[in-house]
């Protein structure tokens, strides 16, 4: 008898079932390729620059220093990309010879309950050395210095001249070298950069109106 | 490790070198499958860690006041899931497939790649790369390394080449530093690949010890089967065995005692068991010889005592002695030596030697007696023979003698019938008839005695000639025609076709038929009598003769009577001779020429119906007489 005998089992159809997957794992390769892609042009893709005034608005509430440049970064409290800004914004911070005045302004819409804009942003800020953290009620600072997009940074000279204008991260979320944080560095510590505007990557801080 | 493995090689009849192949490959096969479903389950961890860290970091997308879903929780949950189901899937329906694990290893680090994104590119994230290799070499399959490895190099060139900052956090960097990292996963890969060789060397060896293990254990279970086995044959033969069948050990101890044993010495096995063999079943004065001779074989390895049939003396239980015939071997074992003893009680064997030596002497004797019986018969039968010829010669000589004065005594008195017929002495012929009447009777009788002593003296020659038969009817007709009528009888011949001739003697075959036919005569009154000739073969076989029957419808025979007709001097009864007459000799005669001429005759007869004589003579008639002296050289 040979029932006990291990009985190897059927390649009948083998090949076939094969190349169902070789099929499946193309166009699943396809699929996740495809995604990744998506989410690589979205996070490549800078949100909307608005026009800077090219000297401290007079109108805000803000205080200009005038024995230092003054850096502000306009953010949503809300806005998970910009966790990266505020990490660019210390690292700013920490490499500049001398500290410039700094702002944190976070937007608060009409709206929302107390303390919605303390979120971990606000208190990551907070927790820097030397920056002020304001609460922008329905975004009239941000208004004032024409900034629409959350992670948009500005830096002023002395006598209220704009230096620098733009984001602080390469792409959205993504902390790391780039061309603001290096800009604002160089503008603090040498006074001279190449580049005064950069993308900004970030929340807009308007609801788009059609 | 519970291992699913297929039947041992005893079931499938398999070398140890295949059983232990096919228990390393269930053994890969059990791992590649458990990797498998320990990656499907950690895909599906990755997918709700990712979910949950979007939803976590980044749940919504804002402007302004409005907020939305985040891109990062639907590439959490869509791509992530894209990402995942499909090795899952793979690992469920196809466990143990190499496609699925290159799939799965494809898809963990796609899974990387995502996270990478997911995490805002830290570089703490490229960890996941590390650790999922090595989650990979779980499957003890350098080769599920390679798409892996090929998938980070591929990753990590196209976005060092268009977005390095995702992947090195810095904005511009080198275009071959994707070979760096692609060169530090191929550090780990060959630690991971010496790992798995080594892992698959151990397997391998492992599945060697189990293959020989199983033959190990298999080869002893067969050795204790056929052990068992062979010990179950010995005792069947032990046990239905017509002869003693002892074992002992090197003492002389028995160790085993089987029921022939138990029957022939009347000793129980667990009375003998243990007991010297000596002791049980030796008579005391053999048994120094016995212990010596077991001693020399041990010192000296002296087997001039084994091995061979002895016709020795044993005892049984209750001191009765008695012969037996042993053999006693040794016994070819490891360890101590033993010795098997074959007895054989031939008490009766002997009794049967006794008997048959006196049944043969007692043969011889009676042979003895039977020669000298032989010896005196041939010296009778001589004897009997010299007076048998004694007898005929005489008789012969007798007759002669006697037919010379009795054919002159019927000739004188028949001279002397004629004389006193002329010359008127009427009176006297009577008397002279009765003497002629009684000297032919008497005549004939001597005749006839003649006759019969030649033939039984073998004297009786044969005359062949070739004759023509119905001539030779005819002539006899004439002649038995008046012995036929003068009871009132009728007379027939009747012959079926030409008759021809024969080759024998004419005078005998008419001697025979006259016999008879004068026979019927005389037995019938007022009836008829036939003679009925034909051609024939004698007794159904194949020699041709003619057939002479003589039929009468007269006084007949009995059974009894018909038996006895043809012996000489014999008639039905007595009263017959004294009413018909007759020497008694006519049937003999009969009788003695169809033998002589090879022929045969038969009677058939009831008493009052009648009688019917059949002779059957060939036409060939062989004088074997002649023939005989002629073979003999003497003719």
């Amino acid at each position: 008898m040979s029932e006990d005998r291990p009985v190897p089992p059927s390649t009948e159809g083998a090949p076939k079932r094969s190349r169902v997957v070789w099929a499946f794992a193309a166009v699943w390769m396809f699929a996740v390729v495809a995604g990744l892609s998506v989410l690589w042009a979205w996070e490549n893709t800078p949100g909307a620059v608005g026009d800077a005034p090219a000297q401290w608005p007079a109108a805000s509430g803000l205080s200009r220093a005038a024995d230092a440049p003054t850096l502000i970064l306009f953010a949503h409290p809300q806005c998970s990309c910009t966790r990266a800004s505020l990490v660019e914004f210390a690292e700013i911070l920490a490499r500049a010879t001398k500290p410039p005045k700094a702002y944190v302004v976070f937007l608060k819409p009409i709206g929302f309950g107390l303390d919605w804009e303390k979120t971990d942003l606000w208190r990551t800020a907070a927790g820097l050395p030397g920056v002020s953290v304001i609460r922008d009620d329905e975004g009239l600072e941000a208004t004032r210095f024409g900034v629409i997009t959350s992670g948009q940074t500005m830096l002023f000279d002395e006598s209220g001249a704009l230096l620098f204008s733009g984001g602080i991260t390469g792409a959205r979320a993504h902390a790391g070298d780039n061309a603001g944080r290096a800009s604002i560095v160089a503008l603090l510590n040498q006074r001279t950069t190449d580049v005064s505007l950069t993308s900004v990557f970030g929340c807009a801080l308007f609801a788009e109106v059609n | 490790m519970t291992v699913s493995v297929d039947p041992p090689a005893s079931e499938s009849g398999m070398s140890v070198t295949g059983r232990a192949a096919q228990i390393f490959a269930a053994a890969q096969r059990e791992i590649h499958e458990r990797t498998d479903r320990l990656f499907a389950g950690l895909m599906a961890f990755q997918w709700l860690m990712g979910i949950i860290f979007a939803l976590w970091v980044s749940p919504l997308a804002w402007e302004g006041p409005v907020s939305r879903t985040h891109l990062h929780v639907w590439a959490a949950v869509m791509l992530g899931g894209i990402i995942s189901l499909f090795p899952a899937l793979l690992a469920f329906l196809r466990p143990g497939q190499a496609s699925t694990r290159y799939v799965i290893a494809v898809a963990q680090m796609l899974m990387g790649a995502l996270l990478i994104h997911l995490t805002g590119g830290r570089i703490e994230t490229h960890f996941h790369v590390f650790g999922s290799l090595a989650f990979l070499a779980f499957y003890r399959d350098f080769r599920v390394l390679i798409p892996a490895t090929i998938v980070v190099a591929l990753d990590h060139m196209l976005r060092g080449f268009f977005w390095p900052q995702s992947v090195y956090g810095v904005m511009v960097a080198s275009q071959w530093r994707w070979l760096e990292h692609a060169a530090w996963v191929l550090f780990e890969d060959v630690f991971l690949f010496v790992a798995c060789r080594r892992s698959i060397a151990e397997m391998r060896e492992t599945a060697d010890r189990t293959a020989a293990l199983e033959h190990e254990v298999r080869t002893r279970k067969q050795a204790e089967l056929d052990a068992r086995s062979a010990r179950a044959r010995n005792d069947a033969v032990l046990e239905v065995a017509l002869d003693c069948v002892i074992l002992m050990d090197e003492a002389g101890r028995i160790v085993q005692f089987n029921p022939a044993a138990e029957r022939t010495f009347g000793y129980s096995t667990a009375e003998a068991v243990g007991t010297e063999l000596a002791n049980l079943i030796i008579p005391a004065r053999k048994r120094a010889s016995y212990r010596t001779a077991l001693g020399r074989y041990l010192t000296m390895g002296d087997t001039a005592s084994f091995n061979r049939h002895l016709e020795l003396v044993a005892v049984r239980r209750g001191g009765e002695e008695f012969p037996v015939e042993v053999a006693i071997a040794p016994i070819s074992s490891e360890g101590a030596p033993m010795f098997a003893a074959y007895m054989r009680d031939i008490t009766a064997r002997k009794q049967a030697d006794r008997e048959l030596h006196k049944s043969r002497d007692a043969e011889r004797q009676n042979a003895e007696q039977l020669a000298e019986l032989v010896d005196e018969l041939r010296v009778t039968q001589r004897r009997a023979e010299a007076a048998t010829r004694a007898k005929s010669e005489f008789l012969a000589s007798m007759s002669h003698e006697l037919r010379t004065p009795l054919n002159a005594i019927i000739l004188y008195s028949e001279l002397l019938q004629e004389e006193a017929a002329d010359d008127g002495h009427q009176s006297s012929i009577p008397d002279l008839e009765r003497i002629q009447s009684a000297g032919k009777h008497l005549l004939d009788l001597i005749n006839g005695i003649l006759d019969l002593s030649k033939i039984e003296a073998g004297k009786m020659p044969l005359l062949l000639e070739t004759f023509d038969v119905g001539a030779m009817v005819d002539e006899l007709v004439d002649t038995v025609g008046p012995l036929v009528y003068k009871n009132g009888n009728t007379f027939s011949v009747q012959s079926e076709g030409a008759l021809g001739s024969m080759f024998g003697d004419l005078t005998k075959t008419r001697q025979v038929l006259l016999n008879l036919l004068s026979n019927a005569g005389k037995f019938t009154k007022d009836g008829t009598i036939t003679l009925d000739i034909r051609r024939a073969t004698i007794d159904g076989g194949t020699t041709p003769c003619l057939e002479f029957a003589v039929t009468d419808n007269g006084v007949g025979m009995t059974a009894e009577q018909s038996r006895k007709v043809f012996d000489a001097f014999t008639q039905a009864d007595v009263t017959t001779t004294r009413k018909y007459g007759g020497t008694g000799l006519g049937l003999a005669i009969v009788s003695r020429f169809c033998d002589l001429m090879g022929g045969t005759v038969s009677v058939e007869s009831r008493p009052g119906h009648g009688s019917r004589f059949i002779v059957r003579l060939p036409l060939q008639v062989v004088d074997t007489a002649v023939d005989t002296a002629t073979h003999a050289g003497i003719a």
